[in-house]
């Protein structure tokens, strides 16, 4: 199959020193910026941004225009924060993109922080990127020495003022308000909406928060237009995506598309199948939040709206395969472990769910578990959605949810297989005891 | 910022059309309807909520998803419903959830019968669980702190106790600690958790995770009953209830929800000093010095030794009353020595002398702040005192004022406060400067006089004077909460006539919710003043007819004029300056008959007469607080042994002196009071209630003569020497005597601390830790060196009222210059 | 038929044998499988303490380095409480982890409690408050990692590690770096795919200080993944 990819954002991406002011301006860097400094008002830099159609890359998929013009005009501080904590599993391509092209991200982020009236702006990086904050660190100091960061950028009136700020290993910290919270030195908690942190974020101020790819692609529609970018995509999901493709595939790594093409074109086409004998079990479309789709709805169109249709969700754009070597429980138990794990602790049914979740499949693996707990374990997902603080715990409930509804049928017959080697594992130990469904 | 008025507005839950203030929160708003939502960890005083347990979840119509209603502001129009299915699945899993692991021990756990979750398990739960994997299990309960125990396997995270420590206090020991499933509250590093107010986090907890080490399995919520009265062991007067049991005993102290006193919280101090009741070395009979020593007597012996006394002594007695005495206490004494004895030697401060002028200046309604101003003010002066050891629930309503309403707060001490991380400007004045400082404030506020000059004599800079100044004059009222201190030294009268001066310029008896608000260092020191227990002032603040010496006169006076003592709840040895004068005239006087509930030190060696005190719970009377409000203090449990209310003691002696009061009862004496201060007329204890009445907001207040500001020349204050270690002083929230005799509490007793700043330490040879001896005029005290680095250069703080080293054992009214060293240079080991 | 000890005569399992069977496990057996307990849930303060208030500097020496960073840190932001992170991070790069003794440095220089800074360290996964190991071996097993071996990955590295190795093996969630499972952040540099038969020598590099794996690292001068640039 030849599917070609669009080499949009990832254009250039593989020039030597590209993280380099020079190379990247060499290549026409900081152009956009100019432009939206020198001729263009902070609004229509944001009504471009809000006609681009251009939709949030970080899981929720919101117009990222309109989140922009959300936050209060005034002369009260204002923040920008890059929201650089990539941990949904399954995601890499903003690794990718903060390596590579450190100062288009920086360039996004002056243009949108100017353009929202904010003059202190923050990248927060999970404290594993070591490599990436390293390189982002030596592009902020370069901008800064060009005079593009700091007092009065280009002689404007404009400042904005960057940190790169590590986070320290927490997954809850890319919630957005979870971000704030830990970017003000507490624990990575969520925090009730309203206030939403365009009225009221970090240090109480209000906020604009975007993705890595999202602030990349600020650049492009700045500079190239917003008729350029909607050629991309579909009428509802414009531009270009880099997607993540990983697991049971023959080519994992970062695709980037043109959103509305088949989802097979990129598991197949792009990262070549799984494996040689093998079939697709089942896939996550947007990293391991999202409930789990078959392998027929590879033949739906990869874009917001078509995700969503399908009763799942594109989320950060990042595509796990599973293929049928690998039993569903073990994804399960796998997935819950992690929420179980990242969970903040703050909200109940996150928290005991969680936890509550994992025990019931540890069950189901050591034979003491009944296909009644299939029940309990569904009621319990059902119980966890919609009644959390914010979307983690959903974010377990919901593909565990989809795998109980969509392979009962495996996992009754693990539970039943499990049962069968521990009582046989019993009888030669000598301590097996007459099963209770004798009784029945 | 003002205080919002908050509007009406209609909204519907199940059905019923319910009226509440638009904006408040609808947990709340619905009980306005008779709604009962359930939740935890929602609490209205901890400020915004955190929605972390989920149990409050409603349908709004109009929103997809249930909402939680702890952080929903109701809307006009707004349709709420609490009982569909939708909401009672949500709830019945919160509670499936929640137990998951709770160990369901209500039957051995102390908060059965009085427990939220027990409750809300009963009235909106499934009723059964489904999680039949093991719950986990620990070493329970551990200790939290010396007062405080923690059941880990109780506890459902549900942030109240945090966020207390974290957003109420402010201290920030207790924490949540790892995460997700694993999280736990708890401290650093094995650290107990010991801080002014951790005592809130027991009341806080809706579970049985925290409770009291002093009321564990004391009783069951059958066994009890509430009294409510208030604590008389500071001048906060914070509204309590003591759960007693048997009529006799008090096992309990619990906070009584009074917004316009303490807003439901209750320092350690006034929380577990109820012990100091029960234990066996109070007084409980009269006693007289026989052979020497103290010795048990009959009612009739003492009372007829202490009226032959006060016979003999006539108008040559003196009485001290201490600052927890009531009106009724305060009334009757001043009555027994100026209409009994003919003696106008009364006083009810430590130190100082009261200008009478200057009394009726700061007793004008409009130039008193209410306590309630104070978050709502723009601009607050923390003025010569510590509210954190002076008047401790002050101290969590000023920082109720910065987290929630952006209020400025100005820290003008000498010693560095718990405050100074709130403030937006710190005046570090050199000890004893307040009249300086004050000059030089008022300098920079109204751009008159030598601000560089004065700033120099108050050992403080002028740029931070003008900051201070301009943050005064930002729109907003001003509330100068200022110590008692400040009135207390050789220059009180001139210290006082600038805070006045200060007070006019920046008009705040003409500005509402402006004002000045006292610190004073007894519990009942306004209401004593109101009463007439000060030299110069008789009941209402009339100037007495003759007037009397004060505390300071009364020790210093010759051999002859004052011959008997009468010590009303008052120690001298321990809270007045210049103990060696002290003891010389405990020494010199015929006679020292005293109310006592502890034999102290002084008493031991020098009091006649011992008469037993009513403890804090067995007491009827009123107090007046800083602010005016008069509260009641109501008697919870029987006196124990032989224990007589003290009205009735000093009834008793004016009617052996030949002069019968007439008084049958507490309640009689009350109404006494009442008619003698003109501004209290009309005042009833059934008026008075529970919440309190302050005189100033009736029509009563009329009565007290209006008297303008002063205007006029002041003198030049001195210029605060630089030569030397300066000496400061202050007392700790734990120098009390229930402190020292509750066996909970007793650790918290604080050894003598010498606090100095770095540079003067390295200069000394002095580290931290180091045992040091502090001299003036060949009087010495010791203590432990501390070192810190916020202290200014020069300044030394001691500790008030420790039991041995006690720093008013080097004061005399006058600022002091000291001699610090090393201990084993000046003592040979 | 044993005989019960619950002195009816009749065992649980007759009685109810739906109950019966719905009980996990014996009392060993749910000791046993009792959930691991973090560290600290069954331990009292020790009342024999002082407070942990707030350090004062002049008690609490810290490295001038440690106190300088620390203090650039605090300037960076609005709040200084946003330099605690990054602060935590430095005291552990200067004492290998997050000491209570490193804690009071930096609350004394932040002006913080000490419990604050145990509350930040102990909720994130890569400030440690046990002294496991200066360096770090984290092996991602999450869910796309799983289905390429990690486990077995993760595994072989604990396997590996020998008595006296100052390093932390510890399986760790997603890392972002799917494309590479399975892989191991090793001191902050991603390495992957590894095979388990390599976890000896990422170890033994440590042990004798030399880079593990080189030319395998993402960031690595001409790295490549092992099927980047096939077609």
């Amino acid at each position: 199959m030849a599917v070609q990819e669009v080499r949009v954002l990832l254009d250039n991406i593989d020039e030597p020193g590209l993280n380099h002011i020079d190379t990247y301006e060499r290549l026409g860097g900081y152009q956009a910026m100019r432009k939206a400094l020198t001729e263009m008002e902070p609004d229509e830099v944001l009504a471009a941004l809000e006609n681009s159609g251009l939709r949030g890359r970080g899981g929720a998929g919101f117009s990222m225009g309109k989140k922009a013009s959300f936050l209060p005009k005034g002369s009260m501080d204002k923040y920008l924060c890059c929201n650089a904590d990539e941990s949904e599993p399954g995601t890499f391509k903003d690794r990718l993109l903060m390596q590579k092209n450190p100062h288009r991200l920086i360039e996004g982020i002056i243009i949108a922080a100017i353009a929202a009236g904010a003059n202190k702006a923050f990248i927060y990086i999970r404290g594993e990127y070591v490599l990436q904050a390293d390189v982002l660190d030596a592009a902020v100091r370069e901008a800064y020495d060009k005079g593009y960061l700091g007092q009065n950028i280009l002689g404007s009136r404009n400042d904005v003022d960057l940190v790169v700020h590590r986070g320290a290993g927490a997954y809850i910290c890319g919630e957005e308000t979870a971000l704030l919270d830990s970017l003000e030195g507490k624990r990575g908690n969520p925090r009730l909406k309203p206030p939403f942190p365009a009225n009221q974020g970090l240090y109480n101020g209000p906020t604009l928060i975007n993705n890595v790819e999202t602030l990349n692609n600020v650049p492009l529609v700045i500079a190239k237009g917003v008729d350029w970018f909607k050629q991309f995509g579909t009428e509802q999901s414009t531009g270009t995506k880099v997607v993540s493709v990983s697991g049971n595939v023959q080519r994992p790594g970062n695709y980037e598309i043109a959103l509305g093409i088949p989802a097979r074109d990129l598991v197949y086409g792009l990262a070549g199948g799984p494996p040689p004998g093998r079939k697709i079990k089942c896939w996550f479309p947007g990293g391991s939040s999202a409930p789990v789709l078959l392998e027929e709805d590879l033949d739906r169109p990869y874009s917001f709206e078509a995700m969503a249709e399908a009763g799942s969700m594109l989320g950060s754009g990042a595509i796990i395969v599973v293929d049928d070597s690998v039993p569903i429980v073990s994804v399960a138990l796998r997935l819950a472990q992690f929420y179980r794990h990242e969970s903040c602790g703050k909200c109940v049914p996150c928290r005991e769910g969680t936890n509550w979740t994992v025990k019931m499949l540890e069950r189901i693996d050591t034979g003491d578990a009944t296909p009644m707990d299939l029940e309990i374990m569904a009621q319990v997902q059902t119980n966890i959605i919609g009644n959390c603080l914010c979307v983690l715990g959903d974010s377990m409930a919901m593909p565990i949810g989809s795998m109980i509804e969509k392979f009962r049928d495996e996992f009754v017959e693990h539970i039943e297989r499990a049962r069968e080697a521990k009582d046989r594992l019993s009888v030669e130990l000598g301590t097996y005891a007459e099963p209770a469904d004798a009784v029945a | 910022m003002p205080k919002p008025e908050p509007k009406l507005i209609t909204f519907e839950i199940d059905g019923r059309e319910v009226q509440a203030p638009e904006g408040q929160m609808l947990v709340d708003a619905a009980k306005m309807g008779d709604v009962e939502i359930p939740y935890f960890c929602y609490e209205a005083k901890l400020g915004q909520p955190v929605g972390a347990c989920r149990m409050c979840l409603v349908e709004v119509e109009g929103i997809p998803k249930l909402q939680t209603s702890c952080s929903t502001p109701v809307k006009d129009g707004m349709v709420v419903n609490t009982k569909s299915d939708r909401v009672k699945q949500a709830q019945n899993a919160i509670v499936e959830f929640l137990l998951v692991n709770h160990p369901l021990d209500c039957p051995v756990c102390d908060k059965g019968g009085e427990c939220p979750l027990q409750d809300i398990s009963y009235g909106w739960g499934p009723g059964r669980s489904r999680f039949i994997e093991p719950k986990r299990h620990f070493e329970k309960p551990v200790a939290l702190s010396p007062l405080v125990a923690i059941d880990r396997e109780r506890c459902i995270l549900c942030y109240r106790c945090v966020r207390f420590s974290q957003e109420l206090s402010e201290d920030y020991q207790l924490v949540f600690l790892e995460r997700a499933d694993h999280t736990f509250v708890g401290t650093h590093d094995g650290h107990p958790y010991v801080a002014p107010f951790s005592g809130n986090i027991i009341e806080l907890c809706p579970v049985g995770a925290l409770t009291s080490q002093a009321y564990r399995f004391r009783a069951r919520p059958w066994d009890i009953e509430d009294a409510g009265s208030i604590c008389t062991l500071c001048p906060s007067q914070c509204n309590v209830k003591y759960t007693t049991r048997d009529d006799n005993k008090v096992v309990r102290v619990l906070a009584r929800d009074n917004e316009d006193v303490d807003d439901g919280w209750l320092c350690d101090k006034g929380r577990f000093g109820y012990q100091a009741i029960h234990v066996p070395e109070r007084v409980t009979r009269p006693m007289v010095r026989d052979g020497g020593e103290l010795r048990p007597v009959s009612w009739e012996r003492a009372l007829s030794e202490a009226a032959g006394a006060l016979a003999r002594a006539g108008d040559r007695t003196a009485a001290l009353v201490g600052g927890e005495a009531t009106n009724e206490d305060g009334f009757l004494t001043q009555h027994l020595l100026r209409g009994v004895l003919d003696s106008p030697h009364v006083d009810s401060r430590t130190s100082g002398v009261l200008d009478p002028q200057q009394q009726a200046v700061l007793a004008q309604p409009d130039l008193t702040a209410k306590v309630s101003d104070i978050e709502w003010a723009g601009t607050v002066l923390v003025l010569d005192t510590e509210l954190v050891d002076e008047s401790p629930i002050l101290d969590l309503r000023v920082r109720k004022g910065v987290r929630r309403n952006g209020l400025n707060v100005i820290v003008a001490t000498s010693r560095p406060s718990t405050l100074d991380t709130n403030a937006r400007a710190l005046l570090r004045f050199a000890p004893g400067a307040g009249e300086a400082l004050l000059a030089a404030l008022a300098a920079a506020v109204s751009g008159q006089g030598d601000l560089e000059d004065l700033s120099g004599r108050a050992g403080t800079s002028a740029e931070i004077l003008r900051g201070a100044a301009e943050l005064l004059q930002e729109p907003g009222p001003v509330v100068v909460l200022w110590g008692e201190r400040l009135s207390q030294g050789e220059r009180g009268r001139q210290a006082v006539a600038r805070l006045i001066d200060l007070a006019r310029q920046l008009n705040l008896s003409g500005t509402e919710g402006a004002g000045l608000l006292e610190v004073p260092r007894g519990t009942n020191a306004r209401g004593l003043r109101e009463v007439g227990c000060v030299p110069a002032l008789g009941p209402g603040l009339d100037t007495a007819t003759r007037a009397g010496k004060s505390a300071g006169e009364i020790a210093a006076s010759v051999p002859g004029e004052v011959s008997a003592l009468l010590l009303v709840g008052a120690d001298p040895l321990t809270t007045h300056p210049d103990r060696g004068m002290w003891e010389r005239a405990l020494d010199r006087a015929t006679s020292v008959i005293a109310f006592a509930d502890f034999v102290t030190e002084g008493l031991d060696e020098h009091a006649d007469v011992v008469f037993p005190a009513e403890s804090e719970a067995e007491k009827d009377g009123t107090m007046t607080h800083p602010d005016g409000r008069i509260q009641r203090v109501r008697q919870a449990i029987a006196r124990p042994g032989e224990v007589r209310p003290q009205w009735s003691v000093l009834a008793e002696l004016c009617e052996r002196l030949g002069n019968p009061t007439g008084l049958l009862s507490g309640a009689m004496v009350s109404e006494r009071v009442f008619e003698s201060v003109p501004f209290y007329e009309g005042i009833t204890l059934a008026e008075i209630g529970g919440k309190g009445v302050r005189w100033q907001e009736r029509d009563g207040a009329a009565r007290l003569p209006r008297v303008e500001l002063p205007v006029g020349e002041l003198e030049i204050p001195p210029r605060a020497t630089a030569e030397g270690l300066r000496l400061g002083t202050g007392p700790s929230i734990w120098s009390n005597r229930v402190v020292e005799h509750s066996p909970l509490l007793r650790f918290l007793l604080p050894e003598q601390v010498v606090e100095l700043s770095p540079e003067d330490g390295e200069r000394l040879g002095l580290r931290t830790g180091d045992q040091v001896s502090v001299s003036v005029d060949g009087t010495s005290v010791s203590g432990r060196a501390f070192l810190r680095s916020d202290m200014p250069p020069g300044n030394v703080f001691l500790i008030e009222g420790t039991r041995t080293d006690n720093a008013t054992a080097l004061l005399n009214g006058k600022p002091r210059s000291i001699e610090l060293l090393r201990a084993e240079e000046t003592s040979p080991a | 038929m044993t005989d019960s000890p619950r002195g009816n005569g009749r065992s649980l399992r007759e009685s109810d044998p739906l109950l019966a069977d719905r009980i996990v496990g014996t009392p060993e057996q749910q000791a046993a499988a009792r959930p691991a307990v973090a560290a600290g849930w069954d331990e009292p303060a020790d009342i024999e303490k002082a407070p942990a208030t707030i350090p004062d500097l002049s008690e609490v020496e810290v490295p001038p380095a440690l106190k300088a960073e620390i203090e650039a840190h605090m300037a960076k932001y609005p709040n200084v409480r946003s330099a605690a992170l990054p602060s935590l991070e430095a005291a552990q790069r200067v004492h290998g982890w997050c000491s209570p003794e490193a804690l009071r440095q930096v609350a004394a220089v932040m002006r913080v409690t000490p419990a604050y800074l145990s509350m930040l360290a102990t909720f994130y996964d890569m400030l440690n408050t046990e002294p496991v190991g200066r360096h770090y071996v984290y092996v991602c097993t999450s869910v796309s990692c799983h289905l390429r071996n990690a486990q077995a990955l993760a595994e072989a590295m604990k396997a590996a590690k020998q008595e006296g190795d100052d390093v932390n093996v510890r399986e760790f969630e997603c890392l972002g770096a799917c494309d590479m499972a399975p892989m191991a952040n090793v001191d902050g540099r991603f390495i992957g795919p590894i095979d388990p038969s390599e976890a000896p020598e990422v170890l033994a590099a440590l042990r004798e200080g030399r880079t593990p794996l080189p030319g395998r690292g993402l960031g690595d001068e001409g790295f490549r993944l092992p099927w980047e640039g096939e077609s």
